[in-house]
């Protein structure tokens, strides 16, 4: 039996569809205006991954992700919070903490043994230590995503970021850039300073080993670095690419869903 | 998730309830009738009741923008409440009132008379009364002065007279109008229901919003039809307490409720707050009576000193009554007086093995994407997985 998980974010959609016990990983779709446009783009490229012909052979879908409710194929929803821990903890069950820096947002999730979500904290109404203050950086400094994230960039000497609103703390990059302090220890601050706000937030939502990251910000290695620190522990790197977590979780939601109602026939 | 509740009386309190003015409020005007608005749920509706008027809660029922009222307010600080309801009295809305009263519960509440005095938004008859922050006889007593203060300024501006006899009737009408709320209230003790938490909500809400005895009637017919109605069966995922500042806005419940979650209980100043207790019918001064219920019989409020181990008792209580499985604490943004408090109740919480979702936002319905992850998680968790 088939089934299918979309992840429909803000800034990107993913999809995974499992065959069987077979997890196959779509492409990372790029968010279009119409988040049923994006739904379908990105569950097309899994199907076309896993060699599947058509949407209708997939016997039961989950959605998640903001675009949740508008992906129009799924049979249900589930919150990316419920995904995430679902996905990772299919992958690697000693899993007790996940951190998953998003687009727009950011979650500490902390799991019990058997996977089941025992508290979560969300960072509210603002992009500070989210995808979007990597973006806003990433453009002031002109090194593009690639740059803030590459472990050559990790730097012994980090500049101190003061400010975690991503508008003041643009207007502080600026001024150490005027000032020549180098790129890498700018680079550093920056990851420096969104490790400690999402590290608080871990903190809060309660943090046990192992300790994963997921979302689009899995590979920046200045700031895996700068968490691990922060939060005293070893960041554990998940076998799948991290940013399909949220799928992931979905499609093993779908297959565990199809059994129970297969069951309850 | 709708009860499926089918009433017209119903349908008649929501639309009272979701909108500011109302025709039964017109009508009331129609005929003469004189409107009093108010803030704050320590403000006693009795002694408006008792002068032949209609008391009516000022809410920011329905506001998307608060840009007017930040222009008076000197700090950014102030509650979110305070602010929409501000600007809500700035757009005119409640231009048809002909007096009202202000509670200083809060600093902030405090703070719209303060900015009402300064604004183009005149009202013949604008008074404050200071609610005590400390629930004993001593404050009960400087609370019966406020009250004779404001009865006096009352009776001088609007000519009219407000004797023993019209407080103690008016006493007995809003005792029973919060027995019937008490009763409507506990029909979520059960396991399936005839109305839901964003039902209950709105009936209440209508109740600060219309003449008294059409409400009084309204209550006790709806209550009449929900112990006729037979409830088709419906499995509700999980069963949960909201407790925060003002709610008049059920918007949270919605979401809970569409996620298939019920709400069934609150303590919030719109809900199971306003309707706890009653006044000593026979006391010999019932201004006395009056000032003892709002100080001594309900200090269910963080604004006052030493009342968290009251919060506490009654949150505790309701949670095993109505049986809830977790608890939403809701703060609007700069409401650092329950802010404080769900703190303090989120350690209790959790060494009781109640799980809480902190949530802090504008109290407007807008930008509910965020909300309504958080919330599909919570209900999610504590209804034992997404399974």
């Amino acid at each position: 039996m088939t089934f299918g998980g979309i992840d429909l974010g803000s800034t990107t959609g993913k999809a995974v569809v499992i065959i069987d016990d077979k997890i196959i990983l779509g492409d990372i779709v790029m968010a279009t205006p119409k988040p049923a446009v994006t739904a379908r783009m990105a569950m097309d490229a899994a199907l076309k991954n896993a060699g599947i012909a058509s949407l209708q052979s997939l016997d039961y879908i989950v959605s998640t992700g903001y675009g949740r409710l508008k992906v129009e194929f799924a049979n249900e929803n589930i919150s990316e919070i419920s995904c995430h821990a679902k996905g990772a903890f299919h992958l690697m069950p000693s899993v007790r903490t996940i951190i998953d820096i998003g687009g727009q947002d950011c979650k500490a999730i902390a799991l019990n043994d058997k996977g089941g979500t025992l508290g979560f904290e969300m960072n509210e109404r603002c992009a500070a230590g989210t995808g979007r203050f990597f973006q806003v950086m990433a453009k002031v400094l002109g090194c593009g995503l690639e740059g803030i994230g590459a472990a050559a960039n990790i730097s012994p000497t980090a500049a101190n970021i003061s400010n975690q609103c991503s508008v003041f703390a643009e207007s502080e990059i600026i001024t150490l850039v005027n000032n020549d302090v180098p790129l890498p220890d700018v680079i550093t601050g920056i990851n420096k300073s969104v490790a400690s706000r999402v590290s608080s937030l871990a903190r809060r939502a309660g943090v046990a080993e192992d300790v994963v990251i997921s979302g689009g910000c899995y590979n920046n290695e200045g700031l895996i670095s700068a968490l691990g620190q922060c939060l005293g522990v070893e960041i554990m790197k998940l076998p799948l690419n991290p940013q399909f977590m949220g799928a992931l979780g979905a499609a093993v939601f779908a297959k565990e869903k199809a059994a129970a109602k297969t069951a309850a026939k | 998730m709708k009860s499926g509740l089918r009433s017209e009386v119903f349908e008649k309190l929501s639309r009272i309830a979701g909108a500011i003015s109302s025709p039964e409020v017109m009508e009331w005007k129609k005929k003469g009738g004189k409107v009093i608005g108010y803030t704050c749920s320590f403000v006693p509706e009795e002694l408006f009741v008792a002068a032949g008027m209609l008391p009516f809660r000022i809410r920011a029922t329905g506001s998307q923008d608060a840009g007017k009222a930040d222009d008076y307010f000197e700090a950014a600080n102030v509650c979110s409440l305070i602010r929409h309801t501000f600007g809500k009295i700035l757009s005119g809305e409640y231009d048809f009132i002909d007096g009202a009263v202000i509670g200083g519960g809060c600093d902030g509440g405090r703070h719209i008379l303060d900015n009402w005095e300064k604004s183009p938004a005149k009202i013949p008859f604008l008074e404050r009364i200071f609610i005590p922050h400390a629930s004993n006889e001593l404050t009960a007593g400087y609370f019966h002065d406020q009250l004779a203060r404001l009865k006096a300024r009352m009776e001088e501006h609007f000519g009219i007279k407000i004797g023993d006899d019209k407080l103690r009737d008016a006493i007995r009408l809003c005792n029973e109008i919060r027995g019937l709320q008490r009763e409507l209230y506990a029909f979520r003790i059960s396991d399936n229901p005839p109305i839901t938490g964003a039902e209950t909500v709105a009936a209440i809400v209508a109740g600060s919003s219309m003449p008294k005895q059409e409400y009084r009637d309204d209550l006790k017919k709806l209550i009449g039809e929900l112990k006729a109605v037979v409830v088709p069966e419906k499995k509700y995922t999980a069963r949960v307490m909201i407790v925060g500042p003002g709610h008049d806005d059920a918007s949270l419940c919605d979401i809970v409720e569409s996620l298939g979650g019920l709400v069934v209980a609150d303590l919030t100043c719109f809900g199971g707050k306003v309707m706890f207790g009653s006044v000593k019918e026979d006391g010999a001064d019932p201004l006395q009576a009056i000032a003892d219920y709002q100080v001594l019989i309900r200090p269910f409020c963080p604004k006052n000193l030493g009342a968290h181990p009251s919060i506490n008792k009654e949150l505790f209580a309701k949670i095993k009554e109505f049986k809830v499985g977790g608890v939403i604490g809701q703060i609007f943004l700069c409401c650092d007086t329950w802010g404080g408090e769900i703190h303090i109740l989120g350690k209790e919480f959790r060494a009781a093995g109640v799980p809480l979702l902190r949530i802090e936002r504008e109290c407007t319905s807008d930008s509910t994407g965020q909300l309504q992850t958080r919330v599909q998680a919570f209900i999610e968790t504590i209804s034992g997985g997404a399974l």
